[in-house]
C-alpha cells in the first residue's frame, strides 16, 4: 500500500540537508579562487565596478549577491575608485556559516536595496557622478540576467561537489538510500584513522546523525536544542503527548456517539459506493463538493426542524470536506442541504 | 514533512469502516468500551494505511494479543491480516532472547560502574548511559521498537509520529464535524428559532 516512502522524508530531505552543509565550502573555494583571480589580474583603469574588480560581469555579480555584498555596494556606490581596497576590506566578512541561510534570503532583499541605493545616491554627490551612476547601472542590470542563471551556478557547483574535492561529504548521504548500497563511501577527515572499524563506526554515526536532524525538524521546539539526550528527551515527549492526544479525541468522540447513528452512515457510505440508481445520483450530487457551496439557502428554514436528523446525517459530509477541504467548513454548509437529500434517499432505501 | 493525501484517504476510509464494523452493539456499550472500540479502528486503520511498516506490523500484533480484537482485525484488515503478521525472518525468536541478554548486561554493566566509581566516572559513559536510558524508553514507546537498533530505531519513529499527527488531525476534524451542527445551533442561537423549538416541543 502506502509502502514506497510516499512521505519524501528520506530522500527529499536529506539531500537537502546536504547541499546546504556543502555551501560553506564552496563559498570558500570561490572567493578564494576569484580573489587569486583579482590578484593576478592588473587594475584596470576603467570606471566600472566590475573591471576594478578585474572579474567577469557574473563573477562579480555573483560577488554581489553573497551575503557580505551588502557592504560592498553601498561603499562602492558611495565612494571613490578605490575599488581595489574593497574587495579586500569586504572579503574577509565573506566566508561566514551564518550567512548561509541569508544568502536565499539575501536575493529578493539586495535587488530590493538595488534600486534605493541606486536612487539616493544618484543625487547627493554631484563630483562622484561619474562613479555612481556606473556602479549603481551595472549591478541592476546583469541582476535579472543573472537570477536564472544563479540556481543553475549552484547546481552545477553541487555536482562538481559531488565528485569533486568535498570537504566534508559522505557521498553516501548523497545517494541518500544509503542503506542499499553495497558500500559506503566515507571520506576521511584530517586527523582521523582510516581502519575500517573506525569508518564503519564514522558510517554509523552520520546515519544517526542524519535521521536525528531529520526528528528534530519535525519535532517542534527541537531546532535549538543541541545534544542527543535532551533532543531524544524531546522526542520521546512528543510522542507521548501524541498517544495521549489520541486517548483524549476518542474518549470525546465517544461521548459525541450516542447521538450519531452509524447505522445510518452505513447505508449512506453503501449509497455512495453502490448501484443504487435513484438515491446514487441524488447522493452524487449531495457529495459532489461543487454543489454544496451552491445551496445553502433551501436548508436554512429547516435547521430547526430537521435538527435531530440534521446530526446523522452530518455524517455524509466527512469523507469529502474532511480531506479534500482541510477544514470542516463545508460541513458547516452542507450539513443544511443534506437534510433534504438525506431524508429523501432514506424513504427510497 | 507531512502525511501525503493518499494516506489521509485510505485513512478515514479504514477507519469508517471500522466505525461501521463495530458499531452493531453502540447502543448499549458504556462510555469505555466506545473509547476503546474507536480507539482500537483508529489505530488499525493507521496502521493498514501506511502499510507494512516495522512499527505497523508491531502494532498490530500487539493488538492481536487480545483475543477478542482478532476477530476485528481479520475482518477489517483482510488478506493483509496474515502477511502483517506473519514473522519476517523468524524475528520473533529475537525479541525474547534479547531481553534476557540486556537483563544479564544490565546487572553486569551496574557491577562494573560500581567497581569503576571509585576511580572517578567519566563524562562519556555518563552521556551514553543517559542516552541509552532515553533509547529504551522510545523502544518502548514506538510500537515493535525493542527489536530495533538505534538508526532503524529512529527510522521507525519518524514514520510513526507522522503517522500519529495525522491521526490526531482527523480524529480532531471528525469530531468538529460531528458537532459543527451543535455548536453552530449554539452560535446562532436566536429568539425567533427558541421560540419555534419551544413550540415544537
Amino acid at each position: 500500500m502506502g509502502s514506497a516512502g510516499s512521505y519524501g522524508v528520506g530522500t527529499g530531505n536529506s539531500g537537502a540537508y546536504v547541499t546546504e552543509i556543502s555551501e560553506p565550502a564552496r563559498f570558500e573555494e570561490e572567493i578564494r579562487s576569484l580573489i587569486q583571480a583579482r590578484f593576478d589580474a592588473p587594475p584596470v583603469s576603467g570606471g566600472s565596478f566590475t573591471a576594478l574588480l578585474g572579474l567577469s560581469a557574473n563573477q562579480a555579480v555573483g560577488l554581489l549577491h553573497e551575503p557580505g555584498a551588502g557592504e560592498i555596494s553601498a561603499p562602492a556606490a558611495s565612494s571613490s575608485p578605490t575599488g581595489l581596497g574593497h574587495p579586500l576590506g569586504c572579503s574577509p566578512t565573506f566566508p561566514s556559516n551564518a550567512a548561509l541561510a541569508e544568502r536565499a534570503a539575501s536575493f529578493p532583499v539586495f535587488a530590493a536595496a538595488d534600486s534605493p541605493a541606486s536612487s539616493s545616491d544618484g543625487g547627493p554627490s554631484p563630483p562622484l557622478k561619474a562613479e555612481p551612476p556606473d556602479p549603481d547601472s551595472s549591478p541592476p542590470l546583469p541582476v535579472p540576467i543573472d537570477k536564472p542563471r544563479r540556481p543553475a551556478k549552484r547546481k552545477d557547483c553541487e555536482k562538481q561537489k559531488a565528485k569533486g574535492p568535498g570537504k566534508k561529504i559522505k557521498t553516501a548521504e548523497e545517494h541518500t538510500e544509503g542503506d542499499q548500497l553495497p558500500y559506503v563511501h566515507v571520506r576521511a577527515r584530517r586527523g582521523q584513522a582510516t581502519d575500517s572499524h573506525s569508518l564503519a563506526e564514522r558510517a554509523r554515526r552520520e546515519k544517526i546523525n542524519a535521521r536525528m536532524k531529520l526528528l528534530q525538524e519535525l519535532v517542534p521546539g527541537c531546532s535549538k536544542i543541541t545534544g542527543t539526550a535532551l533532543v531524544l528527551d524531546e522526542i520521546i515527549n512528543h510522542v507521548q503527548s501524541l498517544q495521549r492526544q489520541v486517548e483524549f479525541l476518542s474518549m470525546r468522540l465517544a461521548a459525541v456517539n450516542p447521538r450519531i447513528d452509524f447505522g445510518g452512515l452505513d447505508s449512506f457510505l453503501m449509497a455512495e459506493r453502490g448501484p443504487l440508481a435513484a438515491s446514487n445520483g441524488r447522493g452524487e450530487a449531495a457529495l459532489d463538493p461543487v454543489s454544496w457551496s451552491s445551496d445553502p439557502a433551501p436548508g436554512t428554514g429547516l435547521r430547526t426542524d430537521l435538527r435531530p436528523s440534521q446530526q446523522s446525517s452530518t455524517a455524509w459530509v466527512y469523507p469529502y470536506a474532511l480531506i479534500d477541504h482541510g477544514t470542516s467548513l463545508f460541513g458547516y454548509g452542507a450539513a443544511n442541504s443534506v437534510p433534504l437529500n438525506s431524508n429523501q434517499s432514506k424513504t427510497d432505501l | 514533512m507531512q502525511a501525503t493525501k493518499s494516506f489521509e484517504q485510505a485513512f478515514l476510509r479504514h477507519l469508517l469502516r471500522g466505525f461501521r464494523l463495530s458499531a452493531v452493539s453502540y447502543k448499549s456499550m458504556s462510555l469505555q468500551e466506545r473509547k476503546s472500540a474507536i480507539k482500537l479502528s483508529a489505530d488499525v486503520a493507521m496502521a493498514s494505511a501506511r502499510g507494512s511498516r516495522k512499527w505497523t506490523r508491531g502494532l498490530i500484533t500487539k493488538l492481536s494479543r487480545e483475543d477478542e480484537h482478532r476477530s476485528f482485525l481479520r475482518l477489517i484488515l483482510g488478506t493483509e491480516y496474515g502477511r502483517l503478521t506473519k514473522p519476517r525472518h523468524g524475528s520473533w525468536k529475537i525479541p525474547r532472547s534479547k531481553k534476557i541478554v540486556r537483563r544479564s548486561l544490565r546487572v553486569c554493566s551496574r557491577r562494573k560502574n560500581n567497581l569503576r566509581a571509585p576511580h572517578g566516572v567519566k563524562s562519556g559513559v555518563l552521556a551514553r548511559t543517559l542516552v541509552e536510558k532515553r533509547t529504551h524508553a522510545l523502544k518502548r514507546l514506538v510500537p515493535g521498537g525493542e527489536s530495533l537498533d538505534g538508526c532503524s530505531l529512529l527510522d521507525e519513529a519518524l514514520d510513526y509520529v507522522i503517522s500519529l499527527r495525522a491521526q490526531v488531525d482527523l480524529m480532531q476534524k471528525l469530531l468538529t464535524t460531528f458537532e459543527a451542527p451543535k455548536l453552530r445551533a449554539l452560535s446562532k442561537c436566536t429568539l425567533p428559532e427558541r421560540k419555534a423549538s419551544f413550540v415544537g416541543k
